[in-house]
């Protein structure tokens, strides 16, 4: 992974920016992008009971080129790593990742002596933003990763945090 | 031309403008507000193809016809059909001898065509353009 220098905008004010990171955050448009089981709970999160159109995200585009945010969602396979490399690329500035569940994070319980086939995580070749750990994470869970990238990119939280009882 | 009739036509050109400015305003806006260029990982930002795997090969090659002529077909007698609607509204409002002798005309006209394309071997599922690139 190598962080490559982004151009600022031509019109570059912070007043500018703070309305621009206000909107970007309240409608984080993610990617239709599914890998593993991980992505069932991304689907269940979008559908109604979840309704992650409470909080904006909830348009998920099938092209890199509209998405905000690429939700990791499952095993990332050493044949698959190329795709998700290519759909990373082409997403437009700004981007953000979201490692969900434990194989996005480290591999999950695919990491052992001798395994061939498993990227060990996101991580290794994405710069994550958020990670959501579980397997798979509770669709509470992603809605909770959906808003700490919201006050990653504004700032400020929203909405309440709830502490378990 | 009276005060009017100027007056009409700054309206249509005041609208014309706006238009031209919720057309060509977002692009104008999205080039000054957006980030200049993008991070990546696999230099593949400008990779046509957004389904994440490499393309194979050119987009701009030939197509066969077949399909294309097939459809110029079904168009042919669709438009038929739709100018079919309005004789049957008015069909035996007159003299009902002549309304029949029309549509016999009519679609005997069209059916010409058929003949035509059968002729030329339109209904034959021949590959007609072979050579690629």
């Amino acid at each position: 992974m190598e962080p490559q220098s982004v151009q600022p905008p031509i019109v570059h004010l912070s007043q500018v920016r703070k309305v621009l990171e206000l909107g970007r955050a309240n409608s984080l448009w993610p990617m239709t992008f599914g890998l593993a089981c991980c992505a069932i709970e991304m689907m269940a999160t979008g559908a109604s009971r979840f309704d992650l159109a409470r909080f904006g995200a909830e348009v998920f585009r099938p092209s890199p080129r509209q998405c905000d945010v690429m939700i990791v969602a499952g095993t990332i396979t050493k044949k698959m790593a190329p795709a998700v490399k290519t759909l990373y690329d082409q997403m437009p500035e700004p981007k953000w990742v979201i490692a969900m569940g434990n194989c996005a994070i480290s591999g999950g319980p695919f990491v052992f002596d001798g395994q061939y086939a498993i990227v060990e995580g996101a991580d290794e070749f994405l710069p994550v933003d958020i990670y959501i750990p579980g397997c798979p994470p509770r669709p509470e869970a992603l809605i909770e990763g959906i808003l700490e990238l919201e006050e990653k990119v504004t700032g400020h939280r929203r909405w309440p945090r709830v502490t378990p009882e | 031309m009276d005060q009017q009739a100027q007056l009409d036509l700054v309206y249509v050109f005041v609208f014309f403008l706006g238009g031209l400015g919720f057309a060509i305003g977002p692009f104008i806006l999205a080039h000054l507000l957006a980030d200049r260029g993008t991070r990546h990982v696999a230099n593949k930002t400008t990779q046509l193809i957004e389904c994440g795997m490499a393309p194979i090969g050119d987009a701009w090659i030939r197509f066969g016809v077949v399909y294309y002529l097939y459809a110029l077909m079904f168009l042919a007698f669709d438009v038929d059909v739709l100018f079919l609607f309005p004789v049957a509204m008015a069909y035996d409002k007159g003299l009902a001898a002549r309304d029949f002798v029309e549509v016999v005309i009519f679609v005997g006209i069209l059916s010409l065509a058929i003949i035509y394309a059968w002729k030329k071997g339109v209904f034959q599922w021949n590959r007609k353009v072979y050579n690629r690139r």
